[in-house]
């Protein structure tokens, strides 16, 4: 017995270690002072003071509870009185109802995201002619022609998947309440208004309170569906924290979620104490004692029923519908104001002092929003929904969208920071006459290596397949890099479109992963394996591998010898960009040296402007108060002599791209 | 004291194609206890419901003080009703409950025409309230919440919190169906005692022939959407119309019959003076004599003779049943006959009451299948009221 008790308890504590530690692994490396989620370099506070200067996370936080706040209230009267309905059907109708009720919550959250995606786009194609028509008769309102994805469908969709859990609540409520309760208040004079106020609410009031908690939960929580629905220009806070993991799990996202998780935690408990309380005064009325009330309590409620407390009673409330009003105004107004630019980067891509400085000099609200790679980028472009000024594609993905007429031509007279732009990066294959683009950042591809894992000079990409190093080589995950690097090494392009290099270089990768030579396939899970010194190599980023550097000062970053690809990130215009004439004024802006100085320093990619390129390492003396180390320079900004054995990648021909999908799938690591 | 007040005229209820009242035409008096009895099923509840206004008729008017009412919703009828399970509100103390209907304010119509809402004072509330937990003896509990109550208690609250209002009319769904028996028998003593000091009129609806005999000045005898009789308890009792009524009200036998004069009847061929007339010459009826009525003799004196199959003590008296010519008779007496032994029975002639026939003869009033009868009746209460009812007969 005694040993079984010792089994049990061990289990359990078990269970309860698999469920918590990940939480509080995550609690500790929030006050981890570096920025690595797997090296410990000391306790701060740092990420919760960054994470209170990010505009990002505070915007998409108010955007957060301004939905859920709304949708719970909007689903929580609808929802209630959905239930009173369906209570009284008949039964022969009422639990069909009922199950058609718990469908929504057992359907697929993508489902549900995806078919309310088609709807309003369906919607917004047929409200052209609607609005056009009803502009045609009256004068009085001018209805938009042309709606967008945004506050709105993201508000409606958090509604109705809120409703579902409302009426889940509040049906058994109803079921329990005595069926004689309404009409016993009728009897009594109250009309059915009357007796819903004073009868079926304070009856049900439990199922609506812990229905509105659950859809508030439900609606914070939410990310599927709203990145369906929320458009371009709005973005919840789940989204954020997902666009800000897709390079690396910054220790700002593990702020967020301790702050979340306290809230949640406090709330539990709130509701923990509340629900004891009640359970400990029913079983006092329930036994015959009578209930001792507060006399405290009593006399203040015998005051609210003075003409007094009355007009103090209805003065509170006017002042919580003001609060309430304004707080929604204020963030209606916060997330929407104008005039604004809305702008799509990638996460973590940007100084974001530098979104404050713009806005104060230009008085231009930027909706900085970002998105998770090229790829998810062109969907959200092809679908429609996206209403996006200015984007941030690479190379490849720009010369897609000028093919396929998704770009506005520039006016650079709006732009004299062009001027500054290197011509090394000016009149790129991507755009050949410079008509679309003005550059960003740029930065090659090579490999992250761990010095005390290998006993020898890498500089060849042979490395990558040496059995040698079986078990300690990261496989990049995406099929045009890790094709693309098999291809220099064994001396073609990176843009061939002849198949038996690409088959070549795919028998390449399946021989060595076929000698157990990768450990595994990886994106984002790159930068805590090689700071945790879990792998010998790594294929990555140039800029990246020098943030992976503050973490652990045994990697190393090399341009192998025959060569690999180099990219370029530039910031083109959407064709009927909403707000072109502030997109102009956006790109200038980030495009001045100043801009390309302080966005070179935060997130380490090479600026395009030349004078920026060469004026860093002073600048960076004159802010830190030392010398900034040529060998780190030299790899962030890569000299002509290594570009010149690299390669930028282009659009490659359909059949091409379908070769390479066949074989990553082939390949089926 | 009888004015009238309410009247149903023709009125037919159906609900998806179950009629469950059929041409009812009936008024309440003023200030009168009246009570719809009858078994489940009857129409009771749904004839209450609709003089509160729950329900409209599907056929039929329904006049108040004279006015038609059938729209007429329940908040702005002069009417208030105890529900079955009380239907107090849980949210709410004794106090708050009771004052739930005067917090309510009131369209008040003017002699001048005038229509405007009032609502009562807090002092007139609180005296209301007050007043009216005294009637119900219910001083002292203003504090107490609903769930800390007894039933009785509750009951009491519910009553309160409908007279409070000052209806015209209040109407009792089935009000003591949920107390035991002793507190009903109390209860039972008090709504009588509330009756004749609010003086207003009750209307009450029971299954309990007892309760409806105990309490009512008249009892309306209801069976399949039917008014089978309307009369004073006595007469209800006595001179029941149908074999239903008959059987329905305390224990009868009922034997077929033939009239062969004004006050001679004729049962199992032998013909016994009776107080009965009116009848034709020769007309086959029912005879309903009382088991209370029938004096056992000796085998010898009897006007009948038969066997005692079965005897079981009841207290005051003893349920004894007897085989006359294979119809079996339940008879209440206080002399003890064995089982096996032969008996002769004495009726005399008030012991008769003889009814036309109706679609109810033949189906009641044997005692052949006593036993199995009883048995039948599994709610317990219902066995106690039974057994309590034919014991205070006697």
């Amino acid at each position: 017995m005694k040993k079984n008790r010792f089994g049990s308890r061990f289990l359990i504590g078990l269970c309860f270690l698999f469920l918590y530690l990940p939480i509080f692994l995550l609690i500790f490396f929030s006050f981890n002072k570096g920025d690595s989620s797997a090296v410990w370099k000391g306790f701060s506070l740092r990420w919760y003071a960054e994470l209170f200067r990010n505009r990002l996370v505070l915007e998409s936080l108010a955007t957060t509870l301004l939905v859920s706040l709304l949708a719970t209230a909007i689903a929580t009267v609808a929802g209630t009185f959905a239930a009173i309905g369906i209570y009284s059907l008949t039964k022969k109708w009422r639990d069909p109802v009922l199950v058609v009720n718990d469908l929504p919550m057992m359907n697929a959250d993508i489902v549900t995201g995806v078919s309310l995606l088609l709807l309003f786009v369906a919607f917004f194609r047929g409200w052209g002619a609607i609005a056009a028509w009803l502009n045609s008769w009256q004068s009085l309102i001018q209805f938009p022609t042309r709606l967008t994805l945004g506050l709105g469908t993201l508000l409606i969709a958090h509604v109705s998947f809120n409703i579902p859990y409302v009426i889940l609540n509040v049906a058994p409520r109803l079921r329990q309440m005595d069926a004689n309760l309404v009409e016993a208040a009728q009897d009594l004079g109250c009309t059915w208004i009357q007796a819903f106020f004073k009868v079926i609410l304070p009856e049900i009031k439990p199922g609506i309170v812990s229905g509105a908690l659950i859809a508030f939960t439900m609606s914070v929580d939410d990310f599927v569906i709203s990145y369906f629905t929320a458009g371009s220009a709005t973005q919840t806070l789940s989204m954020t924290i997902y666009s800000m993991t897709k390079k690396r799990v910054t220790p700002v996202v593990n702020a967020v979620s301790t702050l979340i998780f306290l809230a949640v935690l406090i709330l539990l408990i709130i509701n923990n104490i509340r629900e004891a309380r009640q359970d400990k005064l029913a079983a006092k009325r329930a036994s015959f004692e009578p209930v001792r009330v507060d006399p405290r309590a009593e006399r203040f409620r015998a005051w609210l029923g003075t003409p007094r407390g009355k007009l103090a009673r209805r003065v509170a409330a006017a002042a919580l519908c003001v609060v309430f009003v304004s707080t929604t105004v204020f963030l209606t107004a916060f997330t929407t104001s104008r005039p604004v630019v809305n702008v799509c980067s990638w996460g973590e891509y940007i100084d974001e002092d530098l979104i404050d400085e713009f806005e104060a000099e230009t008085g231009i609200r930027v909706n900085y929003q970002t998105a998770e790679s090229n790829e998810a980028l062109y969907s959200l472009l092809s679908n429609g929904g996206a209403d996006y000024d200015v984007v941030v594609p690479s190379d490849y993905m720009i010369s897609q969208l000028i093919e396929e007429g998704r770009l506005e031509e520039l006016d650079y007279s709006q732009i004299p920071n062009f001027e500054k732009i290197d011509d090394r990066f000016k009149n790129l294959p991507y755009d050949p006459e410079n008509k679309y683009t003005v550059p960003y950042t740029w930065g090659t591809v090579g490999i992250i290596y761990n010095e005390t894992m290998v006993d020898e000079e890498i500089d060849s990409w042979a490395a990558l397949y040496d059995s040698k190093y079986a078990g300690q080589v990261l496989l990049i995950n995406n099929s045009r890099d890790a094709f693309g690097i098999a291809l220099k090494y064994l001396g073609y392009s990176v843009n061939t479109t002849d198949a038996g290099e690409i088959t070549q270089a795919y028998e390449l990768v399946r021989d060595a992963y076929e000698r157990g030579v990768f450990q595994g396939k990886v994106m984002d899970e790159v930068f805590q394996t090689m700071e945790g010194g879990n792998a010998a190599f790594a294929t990555y980023y140039a800029g990246d591998y020098l943030s992976m550097l503050e973490n652990n000062e045994d990697l190393r970053f090399v341009v192998p010898k025959e060569g690999s690809n180099w990219f370029v990130d530039a910031m083109c215009v959407l064709k009927d960009a909403p707000n072109y004439d502030n997109a102009m004024k956006w790109i200038n802006f980030i495009a001045s040296t100043d801009s390309n100085l302080r966005n070179m320093d935060y997130i380490w990619y090479a600026s395009p402007n030349k004078e920026a390129l060469e004026m860093y390492p002073e600048w960076y003396e004159e802010q830190y108060g030392e010398a900034l180390d040529p060998e780190i320079y030299e790899i962030m900004a890569a000299p002509q002599e290594v570009l010149d054995r690299c390669e930028m990648y282009v659009c490659l021909p359909k059949a091409t791209r379908a070769l390479y999908n066949d074989l990553w799938i082939k390949l089926g690591l | 004291m009888s004015k009238e007040l309410i009247r149903l005229k023709d009125v037919t209820m159906t609900f998806d194609d179950v009629t469950v009242l059929k041409d009812i035409n009936i008024y309440f008096n003023d200030k009168e206890f009246l009570t719809l009895l009858g078994p489940s099923g009857c129409g009771k509840t749904t004839m209450l419901r609709i003089i509160g206004g729950f329900q409209t008729p599907t056929t039929g008017d329904v006049f108040f003080d004279g006015e038609r009412i059938n729209d007429v919703p329940p908040y702005r009828r002069q009417v208030n009703t105890v529900f079955q399970k009380y239907a107090l509100f849980p949210h709410l103390n004794v106090y708050e409950n009771v004052a739930f209907g005067l917090r309510i304010p009131r369209e008040t119509t003017y002699e001048n025409g005038k229509t405007e809402k009032v609502k009562l004072s807090r002092d007139e509330i609180d005296s209301r309230v007050r007043e009216m937990l005294e009637v119900v003896s219910l001083k002292g509990f203003e504090r107490r919440s609903i769930a800390s109550l007894s039933g009785g208690q509750q009951q009491r609250v519910a009553i309160a919190r409908a007279l409070v209002n000052r209806p015209k009319v209040l109407l009792l769904d089935e009000p003591l169906g949920a107390l035991d028996m002793r507190l009903r028998k109390d209860m039972q003593q008090e709504l009588k005692r509330i009756q004749q000091q609010m003086g207003i009129t009750f209307i009450n609806v029971t299954h309990d022939q007892e309760e409806a005999l105990a309490m009512s000045d008249t009892v309306v005898v209801m069976n399949e959407g039917v008014i089978q009789q309307i009369g004073t308890p006595e007469d209800i009792y006595n001179e029941p119309k149908n074999a239903f009524v008959a059987d329905f009200i305390g224990e009868s036998n009922i034997v077929d019959g033939i009239m062969r004069a004004d006050r001679v009847v004729e049962i199992f061929n032998r013909r016994f003076a009776c107080l009965d007339g009116g009848f034709e010459k020769d007309e086959p009826v029912d005879v309903v004599i009382r088991p209370e009525d029938v004096d056992i003799v000796s085998e010898a004196e009897g006007q009948l003779r038969g066997t005692v199959t079965s005897v079981t003590f009841k207290g005051v008296h003893y349920d004894t049943i007897v085989d006359f010519y294979g119809f079996k008779w339940l008879i209440q007496t206080t002399d003890y006959c064995p089982v096996g032994s032969r008996i002769g029975i004495r009726i005399d002639p008030d012991g008769f009451h003889v009814m036309k026939k109706s679609k109810y003869s033949g189906l009641y009033g044997d005692y052949s299948s006593y036993s199995e009868e009883y048995d039948e009746i599994n709610d317990p209460t219902l066995l106690d009221v039974e057994e309590e009812g034919a014991g205070d007969e006697e």
